[in-house]
């Protein structure tokens, strides 16, 4: 009990230890769901390049400006400038319609629409690509019926001949591809768990620095488990209030989809935290001294959030990142908020998940007699 | 200059700066660059569910398997049977063909084709709708041949295809996801190095007891020659020798890239400087800089559409040189733009650059810590 007090203490008589559990999940929580608080991009910027400009052709801008995420923002006269203007950043892509479009669709001979988009900004690139492909598609059914209609096509018939196999796309768990559920659900996570690492590293290596280690130790009756148990635990219950609010924030305000329930979501964010400490300790064990110990931790939490495969999927990364992403405690809460939250599959299809983040849990226990000496011999070098 | 020699020396000899100044800009670019080394997925396990007996799927579903981006793990009649292999994790994605696929085709009439699909990855569903949209309009062309026997080839085209289209993808032709996101984590990591590097530096000399007003405008000054230094090889090695390592696109204009990348450098370091005269220790910048990467990188717009970043947002990350940095240097490096495309972003990143010179001189002067 007495080494828990102890660091109820330390932490209230240091703000930037108290701050620093709190500030970084809590800034992060607000600025990423308000900064995606729209969901799916929509409106962006995007340039017309009608050369045509016939009845054909304006109709067929006001249509594209008409799409969810297109906003025609500028006409231009050429290909040229409308390409330099993407290159300038003003829009992400336009559209051009050549010269006597019109008249060569009219008199059959296929004349041929473009559209040029940045992909250097992938989102952007790809959601414009979608509201120009189906304008274009479209645009060639109206034109088609007609033509069929005048060649004596009955009204039944029309639609088979434009398009006889129709796709129907059905997005499981998340129908609005909305980018804040895909993104935020490990994003806010990721950072909770990065603050956990780095706290977690800082208050054990400041007893080294503060030549407090013995005291502390010795507050335990010179025992390391219950000293790092003490010292660990009230840092996990503010740890795990961060999480409830993490998880009140996204399934209770947001709404987003909780197909699982919430409990296997709490067990799995609470369960990666305490993986999240333990690690912190394992890799103080290995880097005992603070500057090398906070930079390992620094530099792991970092690429956590490539390594987890949440934006870029692990299958496409190389066999060995496939081995190696198994120990970041985030790809495992991953792939259980996919199985849970989103999907809503039973809890046991995420079992292996579950048993990996409770093996982070033993992680330290063989090396807790080298901590210990540790503790006790060594003295905080400048 | 002896200075800036002690600075230097004081850069290599302490691991916290060793590792964050020099050795994370030349190991982690390699990194990230071997992560998304890939750029697309490719062959997405997926399960197909059709009628036994159906010839017209089977090639609907030959095609599909016959593309890139789809690997069909399962052919199956029972849907039960798909939904348990996605369950497992054994594919992303079903495609369902109707049991009246082919004969709705044979009659005249429309058939639909349904994919469901996993989204824990965005790449999957655009994988597998992509693919099977191509692969319907390519077998809907057949389809249309047989239904109007009277048209010759040419007429069926010009009757359902009256206007061709054509998409070009600028920049980034096959979609790529290590071209689209590397040149903003080089970068990034270059802020993100001083910011801890720096941090690190001002940090020592507070457990020292030594306050920022004791080292003055002149340490600073050294301080940010040191580093400038030191970035000069860590730039030209990210920001040249990496992406052409990982073949990333690379349309720079040396001296426009030079050019753009000093006042980026200069506003880095005095904007670094600025913050670390706030560090209480060694460990605070540790626990208050590391994790803003994550959040500098969204705000500066190269994922989550710069249009669609809501105003405040927009304004709070104009104080970041990052920001202004990851534009430019995209536009310069992946888009091939010159500095008159991107006067505003260079500009900007002038006008930082003389700012936090200005409020670096000033809290590395005036600023007694508390």
């Amino acid at each position: 009990m007495f080494p828990f007090l102890r660091e109820c203490r330390r932490m209230v008589h240091d703000p930037l230890y108290l701050s620093s559990i709190i500030l970084p999940p809590l800034v992060c929580y607000i600025l990423f769901t308000s900064l995606m608080a729209e969901g799916l991009p929509t409106k962006l910027p995007t340039g017309v390049v009608d050369m045509d400009d016939s009845h054909t052709s304006r109709s067929i801008v006001r249509n594209l400006g008409a799409y969810q995420h297109t906003h025609i923002v500028s006409h231009y006269p050429t290909a040229h400038e409308a390409f330099d203007a993407m290159q300038r950043g003003d829009i992400y892509g336009f559209y051009l319609i050549p010269e006597r479009m019109e008249a060569e669709a009219l008199s059959e001979k296929q004349p041929t629409v473009s559209f040029y988009l940045n992909e250097a900004y992938l989102i952007a690139g790809a959601l414009l690509y979608k509201d120009m492909r189906t304008l274009s598609e479209l645009t060639d059914a109206n034109i088609g019926e007609e033509q069929l209609y005048a060649r004596g096509a009955a009204q039944w018939q029309v639609m088979p001949i434009l398009q006889p196999i129709v796709i129907e796309p059905h997005p499981l768990g998340n129908p609005w591809l909305n980018y804040s559920v895909y993104l935020n659900n490990t994003l806010l996570p990721g950072v909770l768990l990065l603050t956990v690492m780095l706290v977690t590293v800082y208050s054990i290596g400041s007893e080294l620095k503060q030549g407090t280690a013995q005291e502390w130790l010795s507050a335990a009756d010179g025992k390391i488990l219950p000293a790092l148990l003490g010292k660990l635990l009230p840092q996990t219950c503010l740890f795990f209030s961060m999480a409830l609010l993490c998880d009140a924030w996204l399934f209770g305000f947001l709404h987003f989809p909780l197909g699982g329930g919430l409990l296997p979501m709490l067990v799995a964010l609470f369960l990666s935290v305490l993986a999240t400490q333990t690690f912190g300790i394992f890799l103080f064990c290995l880097f005992p001294w603070m500057r090398m110990a906070m930079s390992a931790a620094a530099l792991w939490s970092v690429v956590s959030f490539s390594i987890s495969g949440f934006s870029f999927p692990a299958m496409a990364m190389s066999p060995a990142i496939q081995m190696l992403n198994n120990l970041f405690p985030l790809r495992h809460y991953f792939l259980i908020y996919a199985n849970s939250a989103l999907n809503g599959y039973a809890a046991e299809y995420a079992f292996t998940s579950y048993v990996a983040l409770c093996l982070f849990l033993l992680l330290p226990l063989p090396f807790l007699g080298r901590l210990k000496r540790v503790l006790t011999t060594y003295e905080y070098m400048e | 200059m002896n200075r800036i020699l002690t600075e230097l020396h004081r850069i290599l000899r302490d691991e916290g700066t060793l590792i964050f100044l020099i050795l994370v800009p030349l190991g982690y670019p390699l990194l990230y660059a071997y992560l998304y080394t890939n750029e697309v997925v490719r062959e997405v396990p997926v399960v197909a569910v059709l009628p036994s007996s159906t010839s017209m799927g089977r090639e609907f579903v030959r095609m599909v398997d016959a593309s890139p981006s789809v690997d069909i793990v399962l052919r199956t009649s029972r849907m039960e049977e798909a939904k348990e292999w996605m369950r497992r994790k054994e594919a992303y994605g079903i495609i369902y063909l109707p049991n009246d696929f082919e004969r709705n085709l044979q009659r005249g009439e429309q058939t639909h084709v349904s994919l469901f699909c996993d989204m824990s990855a965005l790449l999957y569903y655009k994988a597998l709708v992509i693919t099977c949209t191509d692969v319907s309009l390519k077998m809907n062309d057949a389809i249309r041949l047989r239904l109007m026997p009277g048209l010759t080839t040419r007429q069926e085209e010009v009757s359902t295809m009256p206007v061709q289209y054509e998409s070009v993808t600028s920049f980034n032709p096959q979609s790529g996801f290590a071209t689209f996101l590397i040149p903003a984590v080089l970068i990034l990591i270059i802020q993100q190095t001083l910011l801890l590097g720096t941090g690190l530096l001002a940090g020592t000399d507070r457990d020292l007891g030594k306050r920022p007003h004791q080292v003055g405008g002149k340490g600073m000054l050294a301080r940010a020659f040191a580093c400038i230094i030191i970035g000069i090889f860590t730039c030209t090695y990210m920001l040249v020798a990496v992406p052409h390592l990982f073949h990333l696109p690379q349309l720079a204009d040396a001296l426009t890239l030079v050019t753009f990348i000093l006042p980026y450098q200069l506003a880095c370091t005095f904007f670094a400087l600025t913050l670390s005269a706030f560090v209480p220790n060694r460990e605070a910048c540790m626990l208050l800089f590391v994790f803003t990467s994550v959040p500098l990188l969204f705000l500066s717009g190269i994922s989550w559409p710069e249009s669609n970043i809501p105003m405040g947002w927009k304004l709070f990350s104009y104080l970041f040189p990052s920001t202004f940095g990851i534009n430019g240097f995209v536009h310069i490096n992946t888009m091939g733009a010159s500095l008159h495309e991107v006067k505003t972003e260079y500009a900007a990143l002038w006008i930082q650059s003389g700012i936090y010179f200005l409020t670096a001189s000033y809290c590395w002067r005036k600023y007694k810590g508390v």
